[in-house]
């Protein structure tokens, strides 16, 4: 029996771990979907409807400082978030 | 999202969040980026923010408003915005607009729809800035 579920599992494993490497187009691409990506990326709770959250955000200065409110008000405000790599 | 910008920058704030990196050298870097010389190890301090924004901001002449993300990621935690995602906020400062989390969800097109059912089709020349990693080489 517990042969059986060993098996199973390890059947399992080897589906996720293709899966993954479909995904991510490698299984090195699926380590680091796992390893490096999964941690960080959260559907969030935020809706339509609900008041938009304020950060404090630098400048590309490196010195002076605004927050996301005070680009908010007049007009909508669309904002993209991202990184370079 | 630059030829969005393009289009609708007359009638909307455009807001550019950088946050922490995606496929950095040292976590899960990508092919592609070696190909285009877009190799930087994950930022450690804010001033190296800084540095890889402004790098980003000058190699393609991107044009709206930036912003960057602490290194308590406060921004970043506050929109689960890791690793790119849109939002518009209306003018009571609420979400009239939330995309879907990238890169599989990641639909610039849907901003442009809440913009255009606002304010029109809107389709200027097409952009001169080259593709980036905030969705124009994605946008349809």
């Amino acid at each position: 029996m517990l042969k059986w579920v060993g098996v199973v599992l390890a059947l399992l494993i080897l589906a996720a771990a293709l899966g993954l490497s479909v995904v991510a187009g490698s299984i090195r691409g699926a380590y680091g979907l796992v390893r490096y990506a999964l941690p960080h990326m959260h559907r969030g709770t935020l809706r339509v409807g609900d008041d938009a959250p304020d950060a404090s955000l630098l400048a590309l200065d490196g010195s002076s400082r605004f927050h996301i409110r005070e680009r908010t008000g007049a007009r909508p405000l669309v904002i993209v978030f991202g990184s370079y790599t | 999202m630059v030829q969005i910008y393009k289009d609708y920058k007359d009638h909307t704030e455009f807001l550019t969040v950088y946050v922490r990196e995606a496929h950095p050298t040292d976590e899960w870097q990508m092919n592609s980026n070696v190909k285009e010389d877009v190799c930087y190890a994950q930022p450690k301090t804010l001033e190296q923010r800084v540095a890889i924004a402004n790098d980003f901001v000058k190699r393609f002449n991107y044009p709206t408003q930036f912003g960057i993300d602490d290194m308590s990621n406060a921004a970043n935690d506050a929109y689960a915005a890791w690793p790119e995602r849109i939002y518009i906020i209306d003018e009571r400062g609420r979400i009239a607009y939330r995309g879907g989390m990238g890169p599989f969800n990641y639909h610039p097109e849907e901003a442009r729809a809440w913009l255009a059912a606002r304010y029109g089709e809107v389709k200027r020349e097409a952009s001169t800035v080259g593709p980036d990693k905030t969705g124009a080489k994605r946008e349809k």
